[in-house]
């Protein structure tokens, strides 16, 4: 496992330096930047991706069959993933959210409420977005589960502008936004787990030729 | 000990099956699997790895069912496939820290020394190497966490023939320990007959043959005769026959050679074809 963790660190240091520049150029703009949050939520969404590239380098150098040789298990190749993206993500929250706290500080109001939605809102984007690839990845391979991916995230856009007409059409309800947060936390954990869970399943049954 | 049983193994793909593979290979031999490209050799070895999974059959690796026990034995199995699934960012060094985060045996000196013997670089990206120094490096992985058994899946491929030579020679050390043992599949037959004890010969997935090479070199002779000649063979003993304009080749057990004709030796390459295209 050590040994797996290892290779996926050199080959992060090699390959995504240039989201790890993007998501330092990101911290650091949106600590000057008065209101826009694209500039807090997208290094979220980007280094959610991370896990999702070493992966298909893996496949392009045929690591999966070559690791396969090695004494590693199924689980493990797949929990490396897993645990490099709350590494990174981990790693994107705590540098964020010590430049907001600042930010905050400097300019003279720091309010609890308001900096933990913050958080919360990264945590879930954090979480979702390496979530809902992975599985996908692990049991078709690269270039078919991007497809499915992209297949999957078209449905739910199309299923949530539906669903949301219709309600915003028959009702308007004010969301409580600090109620909501907690349990989406909590759900986006959830999906994490299970996300991680589901890949092994498929990664297990996979062959590797 | 057998360092190797497969029993009734069988598998099946859309357009391809092993068919009842049966191969014992003793703990301290080398075992060549000859086959041509799609014959069941690639297969082979990544059923006894438990890559795939097999329809039936058995396969015990150093006295151990292999699917139980895969994780503990692939620290005893070195590997070299005929491509080696190295990330190409990485450099030899950072191959080397991996590998020994990876297996309980991992030799760093003797990783270091391989490195050297094969003149690998240490800091070079795996990218920018040859295939040959690719090969190379997969097979000093392979030789540098204390392996009992070797699985190697044309490992001299794209070598040139002076470093096939000594990589062939350092297989042949490895065996020197009687505990080791090696798989060897290759295109390169005239490697297998300097480098191995056993013979075995795939085609569409069936065994043609499993046997210790210098039995079948000594049973099996080469008989160049006329046409009319041929009428004092017995058809029926005859493997192969061969017809050109200059006359008849013969292949036959040397037992079943009349005294009165002369017979050469067969080379390993010879007999793998004379078979295939029997088979055929």
């Amino acid at each position: 496992m050590k040994g797996l963790l290892l290779k996926d660190f050199y080959m992060m240091a090699k390959y995504c330096r240039s989201y790890l520049f993007i998501t330092v150029i990101f911290i650091v703009v949106s600590f000057f930047s008065s209101e826009n949050l694209f500039f807090i939520f997208y290094p979220c969404l980007l280094c959610g991706m991370i896990p999702v590239n070493l992966l298909a380098y893996d496949e392009k150098s045929k690591w999966l069959q070559y690791g396969e040789t090695m004494p590693f298990t199924r689980a493990q190749t797949v929990s490396s993933k897993y645990l490099i993206g709350l590494f990174v993500q981990g790693a994107v929250l705590c540098f964020t959210g010590i430049s907001q706290a600042v930010k905050m500080i400097f300019n003279g109001g720091f309010q609890l409420g308001e900096y933990l939605i913050l958080m919360m809102l990264m945590l879930i984007l954090a979480l979702v977005s390496a979530s809902v690839s992975l599985p996908f990845l692990f049991k078709l391979g690269v270039e078919k589960g991007r497809m499915a991916y992209y297949i999957m995230i078209g449905a739910v856009c199309a299923g949530s502008v539906v669903s949301s007409s219709i309600m915003s059409e028959k009702m308007s309800v004010d969301i409580g936004m600090n109620g909501v947060l907690p349990i989406l936390c909590v759900v986006g954990i959830m999906m994490y787990a299970l996300s991680w869970y589901l890949s092994v399943v498929f990664y297990k049954k996979r062959e590797i030729y | 000990m057998n360092a190797l049983e497969i029993k009734d193994l069988n598998k099946s793909f859309s357009g391809f099956s092993l068919e009842n593979l049966n191969l014992t290979l003793p703990c301290g031999c080398i075992m060549g699997l000859i086959g041509e490209n799609g014959a069941g050799k690639s297969t082979t070895i990544r059923l006894i790895l438990d890559m795939i999974r097999k329809d039936s059959g058995s396969v015990t690796v150093l006295g151990k069912d292999n699917e139980k026990n895969i994780r503990l034995l692939k620290e005893d199995i070195g590997v070299v496939t005929d491509e080696i699934g190295i990330p190409e960012c990485l450099t030899a060094k950072q191959v080397g820290k991996i590998m020994k985060h990876t297996f309980k045996n991992w030799d760093s000196n003797e990783y270091s020394r391989l490195l050297k013997k094969l003149s690998l670089p240490d800091n070079k990206q795996f990218k920018e190497f040859s295939r040959g120094m690719k090969m190379k490096l997969g097979i000093a992985v392979a030789m540098s966490h204390n392996a009992k058994l070797l699985l190697l899946d044309e490992p001299t491929s794209g070598l040139d023939p002076v470093v096939r030579d000594e990589v062939v020679e350092m297989f042949y050390d490895f065996t020197r320990d009687e505990d080791h043992s090696i798989l060897i599949s290759s295109h390169i037959v005239s490697d297998l007959e300097k480098l191995c004890d056993y013979i075995a010969f795939l085609h569409k997935g069936k065994l043609l043959l499993c046997e210790e090479k210098d039995r079948l070199l000594s049973e099996y002779g080469i008989v160049h005769c006329t046409a009319e000649q041929l009428s004092e063979f017995d058809k029926n003993l005859l493997k192969h026959k061969k017809e050109t304009p200059y006359g008849v080749e013969l292949m036959l057990l040397r037992k079943d050679i009349p005294d009165t004709f002369k017979f050469s030796p067969i080379s390993i390459e010879e007999l793998f074809v004379f078979m295939v295209k029997e088979a055929r």
